[in-house]
Order: structure tokens, then sequence, then C-alpha cells
């Protein structure tokens, strides 16, 4: 039996540079993309602490205050208002996003007639700009003359007399459904995809040795697409925390501070009250937060569910 | 007949002034010659677009002819004008020579230090029109408006302003009539108070089905229509309509918060209690929808920004053109204070970082000026006055819908800038998401002005510049 092992370097007889080239090399081939993240993230990003840390009021950067940008913020009822209000997106859409779409993979996993027309339909809402789906959306639900608001919801007094995203204690659901809507599609096709990546061997050993499908699930397939749903969920995460577009086109944050995530009231701070000190403190929060979390993740992953 | 008359007559006065614009010598006038130094010279002014400004962008390449000085005039809507417009000025890149605000919008670019004074300008006999006329100017806003800490900032530009305004078919129904005299027992006619207003909108919301002056609605219709999105100017019609015709205000003159008082609750049980009578979606309806929903005859009465009338009481406009009534903005039964009306008195402001201050000022004065004023009003068929002299215009004075322009004028009699505040945003953002949630009944009247009292404290003890 002969193998491979991945640290045997490939013989290219005389195509490697000199050892001397050969040192910078590496480094030469991901130069152009080091620069561009530094120009377009990393800079940014210095910039952005370093007006947290100063008063910067209608753009015009004045004094160093220290961390006085952090404690107006820790200190106010609106930050952590949305700070829950983004927990509460989360933890709602995500693992039904999840659910649904590991769900659906596995059945679209199975040789299911029309396949090859139902993927292309299902990329439909993922494909959408975030502005139409929002303003699709607008149109279903728009109270008194909204298509599923007017026909469905007050035809069959399901609710009655209100606008769901009117309502203070409907319009953050509504906005879960929007987004579970988007991007379950979206978790469908990537697990399909993981599915369909899988080696054939460990079923058939499987299927020899008399196992049933909830078995072969649980210990075949799971465990094979951890790395995938790990990796998967934690994007998915990242991005319903961040989510902006369609909340600020649906609702705006409102009613009231109903469903003002941080990104909406970033917004607000940024280009509302040109307050960009505390709108850069609390984009460099977030960022910490979010840091800590995924290391925390990654670390939890790798050893618990050897997921890297 | 005589409607049509004066139609007539305006017509031929707006054909007249536009041809004696055309015929007049170029170089004969003020602007020309002062404008001889910066001929040649570009200017990009923005403002906003609304069937006022539409009206003027036909009269603006006239002074291109006259001056020599080059426009570019941007229009945007109400929410880019003000985004985009601050952002040019706080930004000091001064792409834009001149930037039209919203009164509200100055006290805030004010503190910005972002908005250059006119004094040095208007003192200086070569770019000053001695024939200005500015005593001409309606007083309030433009004195409200134009002036900062002893600075003039401008002129006065647009006159925003809001009114009460109604279905006259409806109000006139004989049948209606009828049974809101036997149900209220008094007469049915415009709201002058908002318990009028109050009980029109509680006795015309009905479902679909129900009669309607003798005819089965169709889909449910609504007693009352407004605005109701955070943002827009859902606070302002809170503030200035509501809460100051009911004796209170945000702050007194040393802009010290007063949101609690017992004159702000009474005025919020009064806005809760009329969106009990409005449509479903009123927390989402802006500036804009309100007019549409008038124009769509799905409720009876609201208090709107006059300019989106002229949009929507006109021929093609609405399948209820000609079937409106307009009127001052209601006040409090028995009000003996001063009457208040919510307006926004609008100014183009030249941005500190312009690089062409004079050749700017030249147009803000030619804009203003009476010429261009009238033929605003006479090209428009009407509009909304800046000039006192513009009521007597035959578009104005000869207009078919008299109310409208008598409501109009009963508002900038009295309308004024808003107060100068720094924190003007963070204020009327909290306070109108405080709006929502009352009109919502999710905060009761007095746990909202509690709420916002205490909002307000948290931003500024001392809420004026």
């Amino acid at each position: 039996m002969t193998t491979v092992s991945d640290a045997v370097p490939v013989d290219m007889h005389g195509a490697l540079p000199a050892p001397r080239e050969r040192f910078w090399y590496p480094y030469l081939l991901i130069a152009p993309s080091m620069i561009t993240l530094t120009v377009v993230s990393l800079i940014p990003f210095i910039y952005t602490v370093y007006l947290s840390l100063h008063a910067a009021k209608f753009g015009r950067v004045t004094e160093f205050i220290g961390v006085d940008n952090y404690i107006q913020l820790l200190t106010d009822g609106r930050f952590w208002n949305s700070i829950g209000i983004a927990l509460v997106f989360v933890g709602i859409a995500v693992p039904i996003e999840f659910m649904l779409g590991l769900a659906g993979a596995l059945v679209l996993n199975q040789q299911i007639r029309g396949r090859s027309i139902l993927i292309p339909l299902l990329f439909m809402p993922t494909m959408m700009a975030p502005i139409v789906v929002g303003l699709l959306w607008k149109i279903m639900l728009a109270g008194s003359w909204g298509f599923i608001s007017y026909n469905v919801l007050e035809r069959f007094h399901l609710i009655g007399q209100t606008s769901v995203f009117a309502s203070p204690d409907l319009a953050l659901y509504a906005l879960i459904f929007v987004d579970i809507w988007q991007w379950t599609p979206f978790m469908m096709l990537a697990f399909f995809a993981g599915l369909q990546a899988l080696p054939l061997g460990p079923y058939r050993a499987a299927a020899v040795d008399g196992a049933n499908g909830v078995q072969i699930f649980f210990n075949i397939t799971l465990p094979m697409l951890t790395p995938l749903l790990v990796v998967i969920g934690l994007l998915r995460f990242i991005d319903a925390f961040k989510v902006f577009d369609t909340v600020f086109v649906l609702t705006g944050g409102g009613p009231g501070i109903a469903t003002e995530t941080p990104s909406i009231l970033a917004n607000k701070m940024t280009f509302e009250f040109w307050n960009i000190g505390e709108a850069s403190a609390l984009a460099v929060l977030v960022w910490i937060a979010f840091f800590a979390f995924c290391n925390i993740f990654y670390q939890v992953a790798k050893k618990r569910l050897n997921a890297f | 007949m005589k409607k049509r008359s004066w139609s007539v007559a305006a017509t031929l006065a707006a054909s007249a002034i536009i041809a004696s614009g055309y015929g007049a010598s170029a170089q004969d006038s003020f602007y020309a010659k002062a404008a001889a130094p910066y001929k040649g010279t570009t200017i990009r002014v923005l403002d906003e677009i609304t069937p006022l400004q539409e009206t003027l962008s036909k009269i603006v390449p006239e002074f291109e002819k006259e001056t020599g000085i080059v426009v570019k005039w941007e229009l945007l809507n109400h929410f880019e004008v003000i985004n985009k417009g601050q952002a040019d000025m706080l930004s000091g890149r001064g792409y834009y020579d001149a930037v039209m605000l919203h009164g509200f919008q100055v006290g805030p670019m004010l503190s910005a230090g972002v908005i250059r004074p006119v004094d040095d300008l208007v003192k200086n006999p070569k770019l000053a029109n001695p024939k200005l006329d500015t005593a001409d100017f309606i007083p309030k806003p433009y004195k409200t408006l134009a002036f900062a800490n002893g600075k003039q900032l401008g002129f006065v530009n647009w006159n925003y302003n809001q009114i009460y305004w109604a279905r006259a078919d409806l109000l006139n129904d004989p049948t209606e009539k009828a049974a809101f005299k036997a149900k209220y027992g008094y007469d049915l006619a415009p709201a002058k108070t908002f318990k009028q207003m109050l009980d029109i909108a509680e006795f015309f919301t009905r479902k679909k089905g129900a009669m309607l002056a003798g005819k089965p609605l169709e889909s449910d219709f609504y007693g009352v229509v407004l605005e109701g999105i955070k943002g827009g100017s859902t606070f302002g019609t809170l503030w200035r309509d509501f809460i100051q015709n009911y004796g209170g205000d945000i702050m007194d003159a040393e802009g010290h918060p007063t949101f609690n008082s017992p004159q702000v609750i009474e005025a919020l049980k009064m806005w809760a209690a009329l969106w009990k009578f409005a449509p479903p979606g009123i927390a989402e309806y802006s500036l804009v929808d309100v007019p549409t929903v008038m124009g769509k005859g799905i409720a009876a009465q609201t208090l709107a920004w006059s300019d989106f009338v002229l949009g929507v009481d006109k021929p093609g406009g609405s399948p209820y053109a000609g079937k409106f009534v307009y009127g001052p903005i209601p006040v409090k039964e028995g009000f003996k204070g001063g009457r208040f009306a919510e307006a926004e008195p609008s100014i183009t402001v030249i941005s500190t970082g312009s690089k062409h201050p004079e050749a700017t000022f030249l147009f803000l004065e030619w804009l203003v000026d009476k010429k261009q004023q009238d033929k605003l009003v006479a090209l428009g068929q009407g509009g909304v006055p800046i000039r006192e002299t513009s009521w007597a215009l035959p578009a104005i004075k000869g207009s078919s819908n008299k109310s409208l322009y008598a409501a109009m004028k009963s508002t900038l009699d009295v309308a004024a800038a808003k107060p100068r505040m720094p924190k003007f945003y963070e204020i009327y953002d909290a306070l109108s998401g405080i709006a929502q949630e009352v009109g919502l009944g999710k905060l009761s009247p007095e746990d909202g002005a509690k709420k916002g009292q205490e909002a307000m404290l948290k931003l500024c003890t001392k809420c004026l510049m």
C-alpha cells in the first residue's frame, strides 16, 4: 500500500527558486492579499479605535478623551437594548435556519425528482439584494394594504387593526421570519454541497454492517459534516448579529427602539447624530465581543467537536 | 365662471411675467452687473425636490443667462438632501457651495460651525441688491430662521407648513351632517379644536360594507391619518401642532426640558386617542404616505404639509381632487394662549467649504428676489409663498382653492423655525420613539411624558444653543 504524505514536497526538478529567494517566495505570493487587507480592513479598524478614544462630533476629531465614549455607551440602556435585540434575533433565526437547512439538505440529498430545478429556485432568496428583500416583505406585510397582511392576516382576523412592522410586539419576529426566509435556502444548499462531497466508503461499510438510517446519520453523516456545520453556523451567526439592511428598510429600528440592532444604532449615531466617537466605540466593542466569541468557539469546536 | 376668469387671468399674468423676464435687458440688471467679476464661475447648489422646486428649476436657467454664472442645481428627496447635504458641509470638502437646510438642521450645523454667515456679503454694496426688500418676507419664519447669534445665515427659501386637511364632500354630506349632529350635538364642519377633530375621527371610522355618504364602503375607512413613522416629521407634528396648542412645550425659554408637564400629558392623550381611528399602518406612515392616503380617499382628515397638497388636490392628482377643504391647525378647546403650527421654514446656506461664496450669494439673493418669487407662484399656478406680497398674486388670490391658501396663511402667520438645539437629532429621535409608543398604546401618556423627560435630561439639562 502506498501512502503520500502532505508533508513531502513535490520534486519540481529545478523549478524551485534558490534558497535565499525561496525564503521570500511565499511572502511575495500572499503580499497582494495582505496589502489589500491592510488597506481596506486593518487601517480603517485602527482609525476606528483612534476615533473611539477621541471626542468626534460632527465629523470633527477634537481632544483625546480616553475611554469616555466606552463608558457613555456601556451606561446607555439603548446600547444594551440593541445587544439584546440582536441576541434574540440571532438566537431564534440562526438555529431555525440551521435545522431547516440541514433537514432540507438531507431531503435534497435523496435522489428526489426535480432536484435540478429546485436547487436554482432555492438560491433565489439568497441571491436577492437585501434592499429588494426589504421592499418585497414591505409589500407583503404592510399595514392595511400588504398582500399577506390584507389578504390573510386581517381577513382571517389573525391580527386585527395593526401593522406587523408597526407593532412593537410583532416587528422583531417579522424581521426574524424574513431572515429565515432569506437565509434558510443558503444553509440548505451549503449543507447539501457538504453532503454531496462526503466519501461513500463509510456508508457502504455501514450498509454491510446493517446500520439503520438514524444510526448512519448520527454516527457517520453528522461527524463527517461537523466541520462544515460549524463554519457555516458561525458565519451565519456573525452575519445575523450584524443585520442591517433589511431592518433598515422594513422598520428603521422602530417602532420605538423595538428592532434597533447594534448596526442600526451605529448607523444612527454616525449619520443622524454625527456622534462618530461613540459610534466607533460601539463598533470596537462589538468587534471585541466577536473576537472573544470566535476564539472560544474555535477552541471548543476544535477540541470537543474535532471540527478544525 | 368666476373661477375660470381668475384662471385665465393667472395664466396671462404668468405669461406676461415670463415674457418680461426673457425680454428684459440682462446686462442692465443688478445681478448682471454684480456678477461680472464671477462670470464663468460654476457653483453647486443642493436643494430638495418637491413640486415647488420642480417649478423653480424652470426659472434657474434665467440666472445663468442673466449673470454668466453657471449653476449646477441638484435636487434630492427629503431624506437624501439632509444626509448628503450635511455630510458635505461637515466634511469641509465644499463640493456644494450652498445647501438647503430645513429649520431643524440649522442648530446642529451651527454648532458644527459649517454655515458661513452672510453679514459681510449683505453689507457689500457690490453684492447686496438694494431692492431685495427683505421687509416683504413673511416675518416670523424669516426672522426665526435666517438669524442666529447676531449673525445672518441667508434668507428664507421655502416656507413648508402644515395645515388641517379634510374631505369636504363628507363634511358637507346632508346624511352625515344630520347623523353627526344627532350624535355629538353640534354641526359637522372642519375641526377647529382637537376635540372636534377627535369626534370627526370617531364618527367617520367605519368598516368595509358600512355606508359612507350614501355609498357602501369597499374597504375600511378611517377617521384620521397622521404621520407616525419614527423620524420624518412625526414628532414635529406632535410637538408644534399638539403640545404647543395645548399650552405646553418640550422645554422652557431657558432650554430646560419640560416634557413631563400636565399640558404635554394632555396633548399626548389626544395624540393617542386619535391614533385609535387611524389606519393600522400609521406607525409606518411618513410625510409622503399621509397625502397618499388622503388622495386615495381612505381617511377623512389629517394634519399634513401643504406643499404635498399641491400635488394631490389638482386634476389628475387624485380622484378626490376638488373635494377637499383646508383649515388652520386645530387647538385645544378653550385654549387662550397664542396659536401654534408645525412649519419648517427652510434656508439655503453657504457652506464654509464654498470656494465661491460671492457668486453663490448672488444666486441666493436672486432666488428670493420678488421677481423670481412672482414667477415661481405664476408658473406653479400657486405655491407656498415666502413673501407677503405673493398672497395678492392672481394665482393665489384667484385660486379656486381658497381654503388651502387661507389655511397656509394662518400657519405662516405663526410659523417659526425650530429652536436652535445642538442635540436636536438625539432629542428628536428619543421623543419620536415615545410618540410612536404612546400612539400605539404601548406607553401611557403619563409614562411617555416621564420617559421623554428622562431622555431629554440625559441628553441636555439646557438644550438650547
